[in-house]
């Protein structure tokens, strides 16, 4: 895992739009429209080692999807340099194809009406496979992901689960080096989300297969990525193990107390305290840690309260990815 | 020089090989659902069928000849304009705007592919087998039902018959693609579809064969590349024997034409792709 996989540096994309500008006639908006530009991802620099597993995130609209089309050749950049296992994206897009796999959690590129097997037989040969090799690829790759089951069902019949397990299969027909994955696991429910995380394990184990993720959805991050990059308003955020994103911007923790005392009325909380959940039979607080040490809360809130029960536990690395995002409010 | 042929060789190789495997991969999806070829063949019957019987009327009332021409060449013009039709080329229009409009152009462009000639395979692979089929049944049936013309036992017909329509469904994918990818920068290409394809129907000879047509109108449809993709229906004219050459060379000419107006159109898009989400 010493070999860069992935390389950009200094990368940015504007996009720019003609827009209606109400105070000026139509031919003036016909022929000589106001231009509005818009700097998608602005100066960003990282690098992905072959084999890792990274996520790349950051709110709607932060960047990422620009990125993810432009490390894969379908988006030109304005200025900067991908190198993609030691390709160009944009002049080389052909020849890195061959070399990477592609799943956009919201667009199929099955053939919704033919059995799976159809589909893998028809990226085999547009990924340049022998019959031989297809074959015993298909073969392959039913055995490591346990396709047995709904191989040769139409693909429109497949649920949502089967048929996002049958994409990220069919972008591994040709045995990519990397695998981009576009918010892979929306709309899937637990379950499925689980399979499909233990699926990516799996190619990422077995082929040493880079995967590169974007994702909303922090089970993905935590199951999945050892590293988190975070994008924000086109600029990069953070870049850091994934671990180390909840211990670096763990800003809070919380406490839940089970009272043996009911109240009408709360107590007010000391300073770096606040409450988040008040209730008969639970009551949630939360330390500002920069404010407060937790035994000096601990020694304050049991002071206010008779209790039951205490558990002190760190915030979810939603709440932290959220923190981070609003940390980097718009430019 | 050898390396250079040998590796062409290996890409002309690559593109009829997926070509293939796309016209199999579709045919096969049509046979599953034979319902689009029963559509496409009651379409087919209904239009063609009913003009067929308005012309029928029409020559009877004229003598049996209108302009020169009988009612077998007219039925036959008409008929091959409208089996030509089932391929469905000019759906590669709508495909692209579609492909643009949803981001599917995207997948399409991560694949080591050319995304024309991807869209080109597809749209051929979606009406052949009913091309195909209808074709072959209508060939009979109007064999049985009007007549064979003198025409067509000519020992012409078959090759440039061939050659004509292969032209034609180059012409007519070129033509409608560059139409289709108009949707690049204008998002709606309904209007310039509408226009293009209507003028392609008259031209073609889609409401009245072409040789019925007035002298400058017969000009237009030659001349014109609307006219030209439909070349098919002149097959059967009695000018056929001496003119099929010059036919035949317009139809090169704007085949060429088209294939550089699309793969400039094509250079450009390629730098207007935006992306949908952040």
């Amino acid at each position: 895992m010493d070999q860069d996989s992935i390389v950009v540096s200094s990368l940015s994309k504007s996009f720019s739009f003609p827009i209606k500008n109400p105070s000026v006639g139509w031919i003036k908006n016909l022929f000589n429209p106001e231009i509005k530009e818009i700097t998608a991802v602005d100066d960003i620099s990282f690098s992905v080692k072959s084999g890792e597993r990274v996520a790349f995130i950051g709110p709607n609209g932060a960047g990422k999807s620009t990125t993810i089309k432009m490390l894969t050749g379908i988006l030109f950049p304005t200025s900067g340099e991908i190198r993609v296992l030691g390709l160009d994206p944009s002049n080389d897009r052909k020849k890195l194809a061959y070399k990477i796999g592609t799943v956009f959690g919201q667009r199929s590129q099955l053939l919704p009406n033919l059995p799976l097997t159809d589909s893998l037989e028809f990226f085999g040969v547009m990924y340049d496979l022998s019959d031989r090799e297809i074959r015993h690829r298909i073969k392959e790759l039913s055995e490591l992901f346990d396709l047995g089951s709904f191989i040769d069902q139409p693909v429109r019949k497949l649920s949502l689960g089967q048929r996002m397990r049958a994409e990220v299969v069919v972008s591994l027909i040709h045995k990519p080096k990397i695998i981009f994955l576009d918010e892979p696991t929306i709309g899937l429910d637990v379950v499925a989300k689980k399979s499909f995380r233990d699926l990516l394990l799996k190619i990422n184990k077995e082929e040493n297969t880079t995967i590169f993720l974007t994702s909303h959805d922090v089970g993905d991050i935590e199951s999945l990525c050892e590293r988190t990059i975070v994008i924000n308003h086109g600029t990069l955020v953070k870049d850091l193990p994934t671990q180390e994103l909840a211990r670096t911007f763990v800003k809070e923790k919380n406490i839940d107390i089970t009272p043996n005392t009911t109240f009408s009325v709360f107590p007010e909380l000391p300073e770096g305290l606040k409450y988040a959940v008040k209730s008969k039979d639970k009551i949630t607080v939360i330390i500002d840690i920069s404010k407060i040490g937790v035994q000096e809360a601990l020694r304050k809130l049991l002071d206010v309260f008779m209790v039951d029960d205490i558990n002190v536990y760190d915030t979810d690395l939603e709440t932290i990815i959220r923190n981070i995002y609003e940390s980097n409010p718009a430019r | 020089m050898i390396p250079i042929l040998k590796q062409s060789l290996e890409i002309f190789m690559k593109v009829i090989r997926l070509g293939s495997k796309i016209i199999q991969t579709l045919v096969r999806d049509r046979i599953y659902y034979p319902g689009k070829l029963m559509v496409d063949t009651f379409g087919m019957v209904a239009r063609c069928g009913v003009l067929l019987l308005l012309y029928w009327y029409v020559f009877r009332l004229n003598n049996g000849m209108v302009n020169g021409t009988t009612f077998l060449i007219a039925a036959w013009s008409m008929f091959l304009y409208f089996a030509f039709s089932v391929l469905r080329l000019r759906g590669i229009s709508k495909e692209i705007m579609r492909d643009i409009r949803s981001g599917t152009v995207e997948i399409l462009l991560c694949k080591p592919i050319s995304y024309l000639s991807y869209r080109m395979w597809w749209q051929v692979g979606t009406g052949l087998y009913s091309f195909l089929v209808i074709s072959l049944v209508g060939v009979i049936a109007l064999a049985f039902i009007v007549g064979i013309p003198e025409t067509m036992s000519a020992r012409i017909f078959i090759p440039t018959l061939v050659i004509v329509v292969l032209l034609g469904v180059l012409l007519s994918l070129f033509l409608y693609t560059a139409v289709g990818l108009l949707a690049f920068w204008i998002e709606d290409i309904d209007p310039v579809f509408w226009v293009v394809d209507k003028t392609v129907m008259i031209l073609g000879g889609s409401y009245l064969p072409v040789a019925l047509f007035p002298d400058l109108m017969y000009k237009f449809a030659v001349w014109s590349p609307f006219g030209a993709s439909q070349f098919v229906t002149h097959t059967v004219y009695e000018t056929w024997g001496v003119e099929w050459m010059m036919k035949v060379g317009i139809q090169v000419f704007w085949v060429v034409a088209f294939l550089v107006i699309t793969l400039l159109l094509f250079a450009k898009a390629r730098k207007k792709v935006s992306v949908n989400g952040g």
